[in-house]
Formats: structure tokens, sequence, C-alpha cells
């Protein structure tokens, strides 16, 4: 089952990008021109982006260079370890909103200091698979459209977050351990 | 709230800065102008009284506890350049020096750059013609983390624009595609397919809107962990909610569920970060990823909706505005 999914997911890409250009044709589009007027929006949306990536990446680099993450850490392990979750996978749960990088780092620095088999590693693994970098994606799909007023999206998108990191708690242990 | 947050996340890194740096200070974290006793060996016994020699330096054990405060190391030794100057001898400790964690801090923070940490040694006490002990001080370090959110901001702002640009080509192969599919009335199909099942998620669209098309397919490639599609596609999909947007810069209920159903998507395939640092181990985590993220997916959907019904949300609605 797992292979399927993952040859799927392999040869998904190729197909799709031959299968478009092949429709294209049948259907008589002049597919290198329409190509080229697609493609010319990518460059505006990029650059569209930019202050909004700018805004967003900064605040996080500052805030994961702080230290702020240890001593948060050393802040919620009571409270967190009243409601189940292990005071070890805090710094992957606080920065994984936060930084795609930033989290690989924490993930890596656990592996070495728990080992890759352990139970937080399992659970710092799922969580990094499970959620997204999601101040950076509402940057990246805000900013496209110029979008500022953003409502509901970030308390949802965080709301979503904390979820995650419960679940991946429960399940690991149920799952896994 | 993203105002909010984003201030808060900005002010508060300053703050956390500066009690982690007093706290330093306080503790005398890096040992500042503390006198380290080390040994000092010559090559050759005429090295002694050159400017510049070669020397090799040993810490014992037992001077690095009692200097550091604590920590168990086996005796460091290590190459270093000896030179002469005005202020007395100076020690440059090779580039590749295996240090302990609390020197390579001072050396990364002192010598950032050349990465040689620097030492001021007292005059040498020879024990015979090509050994010597003496005291070393080094550059003193203080507020570590106050310099380190300065850079960082800068860092990332720069690396922010650099992402951005990387993004260009891909978004741009991606959207060319995408036009493609929209000429030959690929989208139109598509949509017809999906929308029974999108249609309850995203009212507001009307029927057979291409939208619904680039939020299908958007949603697909994240599941396939298909990163480098799915965010052109996503973006795609937000252009096309855009155009049915009254307003130019409030998002609208469709584009919150868009973010909200990418910041938790079923993930069918676990990312290639994951199995790169994990390895095989990664393999154990295949169902309690997809476990957790269809239930993320299933919450993040129907927070989404409810927190839309709040007045708050409400009122701020575009469509909902009175034009």
């Amino acid at each position: 089952m797992r292979d399927a999914i993952e040859i799927f997911s392999l040869f998904v890409l190729p197909t799709f990008i031959i299968f478009l250009p092949l429709y294209g044709l049948f259907k008589r589009v002049p597919v290198y021109e329409q190509f080229v007027v697609g493609a010319r929006e990518g460059f505006t949306t990029a650059v569209n982006i930019i202050p909004y990536l700018v805004a967003i990446l900064f605040a996080m680099a500052m805030f994961s260079a702080s230290g702020a993450m240890d001593m948060l850490t050393d802040l919620l392990r009571p409270a967190m370890q009243a409601i189940g979750i292990p005071a070890e996978i805090l710094p992957m749960a606080l920065i994984r909103p936060l930084t795609g990088s930033g989290s690989q780092g924490v993930l890596l620095d656990m592996v070495q200091r728990y080992g890759a088999n352990s139970f937080f590693v399992h659970i710092a693994g799922t969580i990094y698979a499970s959620t997204e970098t999601t101040f950076y994606v509402l940057a990246v799909y805000f900013g496209a459209v110029n979008i500022k007023k953003t409502r509901h999206a970030l308390p949802a998108g965080l709301i979503a977050d904390a979820a995650g990191v419960i679940l991946a708690v429960w399940l690991v242990r149920w799952l896994v351990h | 709230m993203l105002n909010y947050i984003w201030a808060a996340l900005i002010i508060s890194s300053f703050g956390f800065a500066l009690v982690s740096d007093i706290h330093d200070l306080q503790t005398d974290r890096y040992r500042n102008n503390r006198p380290l006793a080390m040994e000092v060996r010559f090559t050759r016994a005429e090295d002694a009284k050159a400017e510049h020699a070669d020397v090799d330096v040993t810490v014992r054990s037992d001077a690095y506890r009692l200097w550091s405060g604590g920590n168990e190391t086996p005796d460091l030794t290590g190459k270093a350049l000896l030179t002469q100057t005005a202020e007395g001898p100076v020690l440059q400790f090779a580039k590749d020096a295996a240090l302990p964690p609390l020197l390579a801090t001072i050396r990364d923070v002192t010598a950032k750059e050349s990465k040689q940490l620097i030492a001021r040694v007292q005059p040498l006490q020879f024990t015979n013609n090509t050994a010597a002990t003496t005291n070393a001080t080094f550059a003193p370090v203080r507020w570590v983390k106050i310099a380190a959110i300065t850079s960082a901001a800068f860092d990332f702002a720069k690396k922010a624009v650099e992402l951005a640009i990387s993004l260009i080509g891909v978004l741009a192969m991606w959207l060319g595609l995408m036009r493609i599919a929209e000429a030959s009335g690929l989208i139109a199909v598509f949509v017809k397919v999906v929308q029974p099942f999108l249609r309850p998620l995203f009212p507001e669209v009307p029927r057979d809107h291409p939208a619904l098309g680039m939020i299908a397919l958007n949603l697909s490639a994240n599941m396939l962990g298909l990163g480098n599609a799915a965010t052109p596609m996503g973006i795609k999909a937000m252009e096309e909610l855009q155009k049915l947007n009254p307003s130019t810069d409030t998002a609208t209920n469709p584009m919150v569920m868009l973010l909200a159903l990418n910041t938790a998507s079923i993930q069918l395939v676990p990312p290639a970060a994951l199995v790169a640092i994990m390895g095989i181990e990664s393999a154990k985590l295949f169902v309690p990823i997809l476990g957790v993220t269809t239930m993320c997916a299933i919450l993040a959907a129907l927070v989404t909706k409810l927190l839309g019904r709040l007045p708050g949300y409400r009122k701020s609605d575009p469509n909902l505005i009175p034009a």
C-alpha cells in the first residue's frame, strides 16, 4: 500500500507535465504561446510575495534566535506534563509553526540526543510531518494576492497546529510505543 | 490578530534576549577575564624567543574544570600560533582545534570570521627549554543574544528575498502549465468532478468556477507531498479566489478555508526531510502521520467554519459588507 502510494507520487508529476501539453495539442490550443503567457505571471507573483515574506521571516528568525524557545520550554513544562505532553518535545511544538529550517534543526538535534528510535523523536517526527510552517504559508499564499487582513486564518491554523501536537503524542503512544 | 502576534514576536524577542544575556552575565557564563591555566610546548628551543612560533597547547582537565565551573572534560590539546605583541604574548588557536562547548561558543562569538580562538597570555614561566606554563584570558563575551537577534533579523530579511526569487522558476513553470490546462478546457472538466466534494467546504465559490479545480489540484499535490507543485497551485487557487473577492486587501471565507487546509493537510507521503533526518525509522511513523493529519484536516475545516460565524469575523467578511 505504502509502496504503491510512493510510486504513484513519483509518477504523478511527470505524467501531469507531459499530459497537459498533449491534451492541449489535442484540443488545438497554441500550447507554447499559452505557456509563456501563464509563466509571465510567475515573476510578478514571486515579487508580490517579497514584502510579506520579509515581514514574516525576519520576525520569526529574531524570535527563535532570542533564546525564547528554551525559556518557554521551562515555563510551560509543568502545564504540559499535567496534560500528558512530554516537555522534551516542546521545542518542536513551539518552533514548528514559525520556521521550517529551525524545526528541521530541532529534529536533528533530538535524533542525536535521544536516538532515532526513541519515543520523543517519534513524536517530534510526527509533529514535523503533520503540521506546516503556518506563518510561512500565510505569507506566501496571502502575499501572492496582496491580502493583508487575514481574518481568522491564523487562529484556525494555530488551533490545528496545537491539535496536531496533542494528537501526535496520543497516536504515537498508542500505535508505536 | 496577525498585527498583534507579529509585533509581539518582535518585541518579545528583545525581552527574551535581554533576560538571557543578563542571566549569562550574572552567572558569568563565559568566564570573562578569568584566567585559564595552560601549558605551552615549543618544538625547538630557539622558538621560545622568536616573535612567531608554532606551539602545542595543553589544558589539563582539572584546570579546565576549575575555570569552567563543572563540566568533565579530558585533557585538551591543540595547535596554536604564539605571537609576541606590544601588549604581551597572544595565542591564536588553529582553525580546526577541537574545543569544548564553552570555548567553542567564545570562539564563535569573538572570532566569527576566522574561527580561530584568540587568548591573551601572561609572560611564560619556563619549566625547561621547550615547555612553559601560563594563564590565558579570552576576549570578554557579552550580550550574545542581543547580537544574535540583530543579525538574525538582517540575515532572514535577505533570505526572504532569495527565497521569493528562487520561487520564480517553479512558479512560472506551473503557472504556464496551468494556463494550458485552462485554455484546453481541462480545468472545467476537473471542476465538474471535484465540486460535489469541495462545494460544502467552499459554498461561497459559484458553481463550475475554475477556482475549485485549482483548489483540488493544490490539496492533492499537498497530500502527495509534492511541495514544489502544491505551492504554485495554491497561489493560482488564491488568485482565482481573489477574482471573486469584492475587497482588495481582506481575506474571504474560502481563502481562509484554503489556507487552513494547507496548514493542516492530509499527508499520504511523509516529507523528504523527515526521511533524510530520521532514516528508516521514519517508516514507523506512516500510520500516526496519516491519522494525525486526517484528524487535523477535519478539525481545521470545522474550526474555520465555526470561527467564520463569530460576530467579529462576520463583520469583516468582504462578501457580507454592502458595497
